[in-house]
C-alpha cells in the first residue's frame, strides 16, 4: 500500500513539474503551447541515452538534458515568436510531431519503437537512489526547485512583463519592449524544466519510449494548467494532484488496466470541455483564457 | 520499373483524400473562424461506423457508408450545438474553441479506442478488390474511387456554396457573422449546417482510408494534421485552396520519400507547415491582410 | 525646434488613404492639438508614430536628427515618445499598480528577471497614481474600474515614461469635469516641465483652452493650421464639421 502511494506521489512530482514549466508560457505569457511533451520526451531521451547507453551520471544527464532542450527550444521559439495565437498552437502542434518522429524514426540514436531499457537510477557519490521512497524524496526534492525558481520567475518584473504581453502584446512594445525576447526566453525556460520531468520519468521506469511524447500528453499537460488556473502557480499542483489520482482512484472501481489509459484520457478531454465552458479559469485561476 | 507514374498515382491517391479532410476543415473554419482540431476524429469515426456496420452488424457496405456519413454528421451537428455554439454565446475567444476542439478529440479518441480497441482494423476485405495499370504505375479500383469521390465531393461543395442560396448565406457568414445575423441570416443554423457538412465529408475521407489500408484511432490525429496543412498552405477559409494545398502535400510528400525514407514523411508534412507559416502564413490563394 | 515633424506622411487602408501626404510640424515644449471631423485620419496618425502601422509614404522626422520611414513599435520609447489610446489599450487582468510597473521597470531580459530597484520603481508608480488619484486603487484589477479611472490609469501609465513627446488621443472623452480638470492640469504641469504634449481632442473648449497651435485634418490631408482662435473660426474648418 506504502509502495502505490509512493508511485503516485512520484507521478504527481513529474507532472508537477511538467504543469508548472507549461503555465510559465501559457497561464503567464499567454501563449497556448502543446509542445510541451516534446521537451518532456527530450529530456527523457537524453537521460536515456547517457545513462543506459553512455553510462554517465543521472545528475550529468539531467544538465544535459536541460541543455539540450535549452537549444531546441531557442530554435523552435525563434520561428514560434513569429505567430499569433491560433496559429501558435499550430507550429507547437508541429514541433510536437516532428520530435515524435524523430523519437520513433532515428533508429540508431533513439532504438525506434523498441525503446531503450537499462535507464540507470540516481546515483549520488554511491547513494543510490533505486529504492522507491529515496527515488521519490529526489522527486521531491526536484519539485521544490522547480517551483522555486517557477515562482522567482512569475513574480520579478520578467513575469509582469510576461503578463502584460499576454494581455496587450502590441500595447507594450510601444513602452519599449522587445516582446519577443521575452517571449523566447519564457519558451526556453519552460523547455528547460519540462526537461528535468523527463529525466526523472526515464530514471524511474528506467525505460523509455516514444509513445509517452505524443501530442495526447501535450494536450494533457495542457489540461492540468487549465484546471488547476492559468498564471496560478499552486493552481498548477492542484491540477496535477487531481488528474493525477483521480485515474487511479479509477482502478480501485475495478475498470481493466487496458483501458485505464483511455479512461484517463476520455476525462481529461471532457474536463478541458467542461472547463471551456463552465469555468475558464479553472479551480484557482486568475486568468480566463 | 519506372517508380515516377507510381509516385504520381500516390500521389493523386493521398492528395485526394487530404483534400477531403481540408474541404470540411476549410469549410468549418470559414464560418467559424475557429481551427476545430476535432475534426480529424470525425473522420475516424466514419471509417470506425462503417466497420461496425459490416463487421458487427452485417450490414451491406453500401449502407453502411450512407449511414455513417450521416451519423457523423450528426456528431458534428451535435457537437456544434452543444459546445461550439454556446461558447460562441459566450463571446468566447478563438483560442478557447480551439482548446474546447482538443478536449473533443481527447474524449472522442479515448471512446473510439475503448469501444474498437486501439489495434488497427481493415475494410480492405469487403472493398473492391480489382487493380489496373495506368503508364506504369499500379492502381486499385478503391484507389480510383477516392479520386473519384473527392474530385466530385469537391465540384459538388463548391457549386453548393455558389449556386445555392443556402451556400450564399454560409458565403455571407464567413465573411462577416455580425453582419449576416443583422441581415436576417440564421448564423446559428448556418454554422450547424457547416459542421453537419464538414463533418459528413470528414467521415468519407475516414471510410475510404479504411478501405483502402485500415484505421486505428490515432488516423483522426494524422489526417486531421494533413489537413490542417492542406488547408493553411492553401490558404485557410479558400475551399480550392485546401484541394491545391492537399495536392502539393501529396506531391511532396511522395516526391520526397523517393530520396529520403518514408519514416520521415510526418516531419517532412510539418517543415512545409512551418516553412509556409514563416514565409506565406496566408497560404497559396489568399491575399496577406 | 521642431521636436516632430511628419514629411509628406502616407498610409493607406486598402487604397484609402486614411493619412494622405501630411506635412505637420510640432514645436517643442507647446502643446499642439490636432483636430478634425470623425474618419479624418487623427488616430492613424497617432497609430503610425508609435509605430503600430506601416507607413506606406513619406518621413517622420525626430528632434530634427531622426529621420525615419519605418518605425519599430519597441524603439518608439526610446525617441522619447509615448502614447495614451483613444479605445484604452490598459493590461486588463492586472492591477493598476502592476500597470504602471510594467513600464517602469527595466527592459532587459537579465535584468527584469533579477530585479534590483523595487524601491526606486514602487516610488515612481507612487508618484504617478497619485497625481491621477489613483494610489488607493493600486490593488485593483484595471478592467474593475471605472471608465473615468481607466482614463486616467492610461494618462499615469504615460507619465511613468517620463517621455519627451506625448501623444494623447482623446484624453478628455466622456470625463467628468472633475477628471477633466486633473488631466487639463496634468497636461499643463508637463509643459512647464517643457514636455511637448500632442493632442487628439475634440472639445472646441479644451482645446481654446489649452493648445498653443492647432492642426485641422480631413479625410486624411491638412486642411488648416494656426492658432487655436484663428483656425476655429475659418470657413472650411467649419464646414467640414458640419458637413460631417
Amino acid at each position: 500500500m506504502i509502495d502505490y502511494f509512493v508511485h503516485i506521489s512520484i507521478l504527481f512530482s513529474i507532472y508537477a513539474i511538467l504543469s508548472l514549466s507549461l503555465n510559465l508560457v501559457v497561464g503567464y505569457a499567454g501563449l497556448v503551447s502543446v509542445a510541451q511533451a516534446a521537451f518532456y520526451g527530450i529530456g527523457a531521451y537524453t537521460t536515456a541515452i547517457l545513462t543506459a547507453t553512455l553510462g554517465f551520471n543521472f545528475f550529468i544527464s539531467v544538465i544535459v538534458g536541460i541543455l539540450v532542450a535549452a537549444i531546441l527550444g531557442f530554435l523552435a521559439g525563434l520561428v514560434f515568436s513569429k505567430f499569433r495565437g491560433d496559429y501558435y498552437v499550430l507550429a507547437t502542434l508541429a514541433f510536437n510531431v516532428i520530435i515524435h518522429s524523430i523519437f520513433i524514426n532515428w533508429y540508431d540514436l533513439t532504438h525506434g519503437p523498441l525503446g531503450i531499457p537499462g535507464v540507470l537510477k540516481p546515483n549520488l557519490f554511491g547513494l543510490s537512489f533505486s529504492p522507491n521512497l529515496l527515488f521519490f524524496i529526489l522527486s521531491l526534492l526536484f519539485l521544490v526547485a522547480v517551483y522555486g525558481v517557477s515562482r522567482f520567475i512569475a513574480q520579478s518584473s520578467f513575469g509582469r512583463a510576461l503578463k502584460a504581453i499576454r494581455e496587450d502584446e502590441s500595447a507594450l512594445k510601444v513602452f519599449g519592449y522587445k516582446t519577443s525576447v521575452f517571449k523566447l526566453s519564457v519558451f526556453v525556460a519552460s523547455a528547460s524544466l519540462a526537461a528535468v520531468a523527463g529525466s526523472l520519468f526515464a530514471s524511474y521506469l528506467t525505460f523509455v519510449d516514444p509513445s509517452t511524447f505524443l501530442l495526447t500528453e501535450s494536450i494533457f499537460i495542457l489540461s492540468i494548467i487549465i484546471l488547476g488556473g492559468l498564471g496560478n502557480l499552486k493552481g498548477s499542483l492542484l491540477g496535477a494532484f487531481i488528474l493525477v489520482l483521480l485515474p487511479e482512484l479509477l482502478r480501485f472501481v475495478g475498470l481493466p488496466d487496458g483501458i485505464a489509459a483511455q479512461i484517463r484520457q476520455a476525462l481529461y478531454g471532457l474536463i478541458l470541455i467542461v472547463l471551456m465552458l463552465y469555468r475558464p479559469q479553472g479551480l484557482m485561476g486568475e486568468y480566463k483564457l | 520499373m519506372n517508380i515516377v507514374p507510381q509516385l504520381i498515382i500516390n500521389s493523386l491517391i493521398a492528395g485526394s483524400i487530404y483534400s477531403l479532410v481540408a474541404l470540411g476543415f476549410n469549410l468549418i473554419y470559414g464560418a467559424t473562424r475557429f481551427f476545430n482540431l476535432a475534426h480529424g476524429i470525425m473522420a475516424a469515426s466514419g471509417g470506425y461506423v462503417v466497420f461496425f456496420g459490416v463487421k458487427t452488424l452485417g450490414w451491406n457496405l453500401y449502407i453502411s457508408i450512407i449511414l455513417s456519413v450521416f451519423v457523423v454528421g450528426c456528431i458534428g451537428y451535435l457537437l456544434d450545438r452543444f459546445i461550439y455554439k454556446p461558447l460562441r454565446r459566450k463571446k468566447s475567444s478563438n483560442m478557447v474553441m480551439l482548446v474546447a476542439s482538443l478536449g473533443v478529440f481527447s474524449t472522442i479518441q479515448a471512446l473510439l479506442a475503448i469501444l474498437f480497441s486501439t489495434q488497427f482494423h481493415s475494410l480492405r476485405a469487403i472493398s473492391p478488390e480489382q487493380t489496373f495499370n495506368l503508364f506504369g504505375g499500379i492502381i486499385t479500383q478503391t484507389q480510383i474511387i477516392i479520386i473519384l469521390v473527392s474530385l466530385i465531393s469537391t465540384i459538388s461543395l463548391h457549386l453548393f456554396l455558389s449556386r445555392t442560396r443556402f451556400g450564399k448565406a454560409v458565403k455571407a457568414v464567413s465573411d462577416d457573422e455580425e453582419v449576416s445575423r443583422i441581415v436576417g441570416i440564421n448564423t446559428d443554423r448556418i454554422i450547424g449546417a457547416t459542421f453537419f457538412i464538414g463533418s459528413s465529408i470528414a467521415a468519407l475521407a475516414g471510410i475510404l482510408v479504411g478501405l483502402d489500408t485500415g484505421i486505428e484511432p490515432t488516423i483522426g490525429m494524422s489526417l486531421l494534421l494533413k489537413g490542417v496543412v492542406a488547408a493553411i498552405i492553401g490558404g485557410i477559409g479558400n475551399i480550392f485552396g485546401g484541394t491545391l494545398g492537399a495536392f502539393l502535400l501529396g506531391f511532396v510528400e511522395n516526391f520526397s520519400v523517393w530520396k529520403i525514407s518514408s519514416d520521415w514523411k510526418e516531419a517532412i508534412t510539418f517543415t512545409l507547415l512551418v516553412s509556409f507559416l514563416i514565409f506565406r502564413p496566408q497560404g497559396l490563394m489568399n491575399k496577406r491582410k | 525646434m521642431i521636436i516632430l515633424e511628419t514629411k509628406n506622411l502616407r498610409k493607406h487602408f486598402d487604397g484609402v488613404y486614411a493619412v494622405d501626404d501630411l506635412s505637420i510640424r510640432i514645436e517643442k515644449g507647446e502643446i499642439t492639438s490636432i483636430i478634425g471631423p470623425n474618419g479624418s485620419g487623427k488616430t492613424t496618425l497617432i497609430n503610425a508614430l508609435s509605430g503600430m502601422l506601416d507607413i506606406d509614404g513619406g518621413l517622420v522626422v525626430i528632434e530634427e536628427s531622426e529621420k525615419l520611414s519605418k518605425i519599430k513599435p519597441h524603439r518608439v520609447a526610446s525617441f522619447g515618445l509615448t502614447r495614451t489610446f483613444q479605445n484604452i489599450r490598459l493590461f486588463e487582468q492586472m492591477t493598476a499598480l502592476d500597470n504602471i510597473l510594467v513600464v517602469v521597470t527595466d527592459r532587459r531580459v537579465f535584468k527584469a528577471v533579477f530585479e534590483t530597484h523595487q524601491i526606486l520603481h514602487l516610488k515612481k508608480a507612487e508618484e504617478v497614481l497619485t497625481r491621477v488619484g489613483l494610489w488607493e486603487k493600486r490593488d485593483q484589477l484595471a478592467v474593475n474600474l471605472s471608465y473615468g479611472q481607466r482614463k486616467l490609469l492610461e494618462i499615469a501609465r504615460a507619465l511613468a515614461m517620463d517621455a519627451k513627446i506625448y501623444l494623447l488621443d482623446e484624453p478628455f472623452a466622456g470625463l467628468s469635469p472633475e477628471m477633466v480638470k486633473v488631466i487639463s492640469g496634468i497636461i499643463r504641469e508637463l509643459k512647464t516641465q517643457s514636455k511637448t504634449v500632442v493632442l487628439i481632442e475634440h472639445d472646441m473648449g479644451l482645446i481654446r483652452e489649452l493648445s498653443d497651435y492647432v492642426f485641422v485634418m480631413d479625410s486624411g490631408k491638412l486642411l488648416a493650421e494656426g492658432q487655436p482662435e484663428e483656425v476655429l473660426q475659418k470657413r472650411e474648418v467649419i464646414e467640414a464639421y458640419l458637413g460631417d
